[in-house]
């Protein structure tokens, strides 16, 4: 192998140009030969020009460009983005821009955000006026997973405020500049939805393509077909006929949730897929319309009856928590010992034939089974939790 | 033989979790057990919603017991071991365990 050339050299012909930044101390520093005052001697030789006294003509351009041109840049217009593109698209369509928070970006289109007034209301009819959810998110066109997201999070901001901490404002202003956002409407105007509030995710069990005959005489509408989705037996003649419409099922599973039948055995028992009428976020919005065809001159009787529903509904939603809550907790112990650094929740379960199944392997029973393959790292597993326990 | 109430050791590396379970005492850990009573997950759990007056919550540690067979098997005679007396314990169903103090 040839000799390496030294590194010692190699820095050498480098020094110039590290001693012209001042941070290059420690690079210097490791060299132990060349005193600072000698790496300053070799700098000037590469210095031997005077600097030029008058400004370069690029400087020039620069700042007369500031002073002209470029002089409405220096103040930011509040409510508006700062752009240079601006000048190049001066008299284009503005309606766009708003959407577009990007200029470069054509492709980007922004979906609106809600406004700091709209948040705002949201948090005051939901906490302060202790209105439900449902109600407030059909008042204002907001999806009520937003609605509840708001409310935790404008919560989250007035607990930092009051403790003190700093809050990212300027950059919360910059951002409600850039991209659109949902304005609260004036007293009297009627609120723009800010999305739509009853959209239903395709159900997997509806991918398949079923080739299902069915008799003309016999009546065949979405609840059937989610029975046959599901893979359960038709209905009874009688049963079918108790539904008039689609949406007189919401009413029912709503006072009654167990009223929805199963299919299938064991572990792998499911409930019967209901029709979309059922399982929208606002299965009321539904009979509020047909209310509202029925009687098309009683425009009160239907508000009345619709704020009565809604009533019944929040009033069921609330008792069914409170037994749920209350069931939960008669059965935790919470145990908290003096001289540990931890709580201990025992909760109590019961292992039965029922849970445990015959054979010990059922799906029911808390604890890991025998026997049964462990499928935590089987694909399409979801490990990461998908809810946070009370 | 002698039965025993004791733990048997699931999950993975660095994450334990165990079924409390009533088995012969001489069968291994991972052997089949006679019977299944309930869990305990050793790892802490911290409390959400921790402000207001929640802020200095403890955290827990998850137990699930079956009482009334665990009453049952306690009551024909099985033993249970230091751990599982400590949480069985706790949950009121044998006298707490003496500590080194108390015995001296």
């Amino acid at each position: 192998m040839p000799p390496r050339m030294q590194s010692r050299s190699v820095s050498n012909t480098l020094l110039p140009y590290l001693t012209s930044s001042s941070s290059s101390s420690s690079s210097l520093s490791s060299i132990p030969s060349l005193s600072s005052a000698s790496s300053q001697c070799l700098s000037r030789q590469f210095s031997a020009t005077a600097a030029p006294q008058a400004q370069t003509k690029l400087r020039r351009q620069m700042f007369e460009w500031l002073n002209n041109e470029g002089s409405v840049f220096k103040h930011h217009v509040p409510g508006e983005t700062n752009y240079l593109t601006r000048l190049k698209q001066r008299g284009g369509n503005e309606g766009s821009e708003a959407s577009r928070p990007f200029p470069n970006n054509q492709h980007f289109i922004s979906e609106p955000i809600l406004s700091e007034e709209l948040r705002n209301e949201v948090y005051n009819r939901v906490i302060e006026q202790k209105k439900s959810v449902r109600v407030v998110s059909v008042e204002l066109g907001i999806d009520m997973k937003r609605i509840a997201a708001v409310v935790r999070l404008v919560e989250l901001e007035k607990r930092q405020r009051a403790q003190g901490k700093p809050l990212a404002l300027p950059y919360a202003r910059a951002v409600h500049e850039m991209v659109p956002t949902t304005p609260l409407a004036e007293k009297g105007e009627r609120q723009t939805y800010h999305e739509p509030i009853n959209d239903l995710p395709a159900h997997p069990l509806t991918g398949t393509q079923i080739f299902y005959p069915v008799p003309e005489s016999r009546s065949f509408d979405r609840v059937e077909a989610g029975r046959v989705f599901s893979g359960a037996p038709a209905m009874e003649h009688s049963e079918a006929a108790e539904i008039s419409h689609p949406s007189d099922l919401a009413e029912k599973i709503m006072e009654d949730p167990n009223s929805i039948g199963w299919v299938g055995k064991g572990a792998n028992a499911r409930q019967i897929l209901q029709p979309a009428d059922v399982r929208i976020p606002h299965p009321h919005l539904v009979a509020q319309e047909r209310d509202r065809l029925a009687h098309p001159n009683e425009r009160r009787a239907v508000a009345d009856l619709q704020s009565k529903r809604l009533e019944r509904q929040d009033a069921l939603e609330k008792e069914r928590r409170e037994r749920l809550q209350a069931r939960r907790e008669k059965k935790t112990t919470i145990v908290s010992p003096e001289e540990s650094r931890f709580d201990y929740r025992i909760k109590d379960t019961i292992y039965t034939t029922e849970t445990t199944g015959v054979d010990g392997r059922g799906s029911k029973a808390t604890g890991r089974r025998y026997g049964v393959p462990h499928r935590d790292r089987t694909r399409g597993e979801v490990k990461i939790p998908t809810r946070v326990e009370a | 033989m002698v039965v025993r109430i004791r733990l048997a050791r699931f999950g993975n590396k660095h994450n334990p979790f165990f079924n409390i379970v009533v088995a012969q005492a001489r069968s291994a850990r991972g052997a089949k057990p006679l019977e299944v009573i309930g869990t305990y997950n050793p790892i802490p759990k911290r409390p959400t919603n921790l402000y207001g007056e929640n802020t200095d919550a403890r955290p827990y540690k998850e137990i699930a017991l079956d009482r009334s067979r665990a009453k049952y098997w306690l009551g024909v005679g099985a033993q249970p071991s230091d751990p599982v007396w400590k949480l069985m314990g706790m949950a009121g169903l044998v006298a707490p365990k003496p500590t080194t103090f108390d015995k001296a």
